[in-house]
């Protein structure tokens, strides 16, 4: 009797046990599926071997309901990274250093050649087409992101006026 | 006598004119600039480029002569350019293939000279330009004659030094770079118009931005046909 309650008391353990494990797996896979930010495409155009700077770009998208900002870019091996913008005004492409990118609540920021873009400053070595080279990014809600970005050619138009 | 001697001037005047209207360029830019998807024929197309004399990244002399006798296709660009010059010189080796592709007549020399002398030497110019294409020449030397080019083609530059506080500085024309600016790094605002140059020395057509590599490569077909003919 008494070694009939306890395989009773036991399954009873497990069962609750694989129930409370099994609903928290999928309370995370559903806060995963839903990130508030997410990165798709991140590139590096490949360089010349000698080139000074290098430019990274992404599309990252913010699923959230309040506006977000990504505020700096780390990429180990590079004397500085910096957020860019390339604008042109009436003909003339303009860099502009930017103190932060945003991205609007529900929508999509595009860094792509002649628009918006990270720039990594003085590499150690520039990266051969095909690596993949990890990337550090800081938004203003406090959240990072590692991702890997892959190196390879980007034979893009320039447009006039790129806002997006 | 007297008739005859007039009808012998202007007939010698009419045939004068023949001689010299193929020297006289193009004759009819308006309908033929109508004709342009991406160029546009530049306004004083006849004008001559001023004697200029720069060195090209193997060290040799490149100057007005260099540029007669073939096509060419210029372009500045500075190699601490992360964004529009290698998209630019990408661009520029993706409409070489495109004209070799469409086994086009005549292929373009692309010449890409230096807004930065300063930083871009003929030695760095070689493993940069090289990479989009090895038939590419990068041109550099002294900044006051890549000044005179860039007037005369109609380009415009000025560069941008950050303070301490990472406020932009626009420098004037003729200012000189900071002393740290070398070691803090400086930016370029400049036009990017792509030039079409005839084997006569003639400025041709402009490409301004956007560069819609297939639309440049209908209008480099169309206008060296026109004056090949």
């Amino acid at each position: 009797m008494l070694k009939n309650m306890r395989v009773a008391l036991f399954t009873l353990i497990a069962l609750v046990s694989f129930t409370t494990v099994n609903a928290m797996t999928h309370a995370y896979q559903k806060s995963h599926d839903k990130q508030q930010l997410s990165i798709t495409d991140p590139w590096i155009r490949s360089a010349p071997i000698n080139a000074p700077a290098l430019g990274l770009f992404m599309q990252i998208t913010n699923n959230s309901d309040r506006d977000l900002r990504l505020t700096s870019a780390h990429v180990e091996g590079y004397q500085r990274v910096e957020l860019h913008r390339t604008i042109d005004s009436n003909g003339m492409m303009k860099m502009v250093r930017q103190e932060f990118m945003p991205i609007p609540a529900h929508s999509k920021l595009h860094l792509k050649p002649g628009s918006w873009h990270i720039m990594l400053i003085k590499p150690d070595r520039v990266p051969s087409e095909g690596e993949r080279v990890m990337v550090s990014l800081r938004f203003n809600d406090g959240s990072a992101q590692v991702i890997r970005a892959s190196v390879r050619k980007g034979r893009m138009m320039i447009k006039h006026h790129s806002m997006d | 006598m007297r008739a005859k001697f007039f009808v012998m001037i202007g007939t010698a005047i009419l045939l004068a004119i023949a001689a010299l209207y193929p020297l006289s360029g193009i004759k009819d830019y308006k309908s033929l600039n109508a004709k342009l998807t991406a160029a546009h024929i530049m306004h004083n197309a006849d004008k001559p480029l001023s004697d200029f004399s720069l060195i090209d990244h193997n060290g040799d002399v490149f100057d007005n002569n260099s540029l007669m006798g073939s096509w060419s296709l210029v372009l500045f660009i500075y190699t601490h350019c992360p964004d529009v010059c290698p998209t630019e010189l990408a661009n520029m080796a993706m409409l070489k293939a495109q004209l070799e592709n469409k086994h086009s007549a005549i292929i373009p020399k692309v010449v890409a000279i230096t807004f930065d002398p300063i930083r871009d030497t003929p030695e760095v110019l070689k493993t940069y330009v090289s990479h989009f294409d090895k038939g590419f020449v990068g041109v550099s030397g002294d900044s006051q004659q890549i000044d005179q080019l860039v007037k005369d083609l109609g380009a415009y530059y000025e560069r941008v030094v950050y303070d301490e506080a990472g406020k932009p500085i626009t420098l004037k024309k003729n200012e000189p770079l900071p002393e740290d600016a070398i070691e803090k790094g400086y930016v370029i605002n400049h036009t990017a118009i792509i030039y079409l140059i005839s084997p006569n020395g003639q400025v041709l057509a402009g490409f301004p931005t956007p560069h819609k590599v297939s639309d440049m490569a209908n209008d480099i077909e169309l206008l060296t046909k026109v004056f090949e003919e």
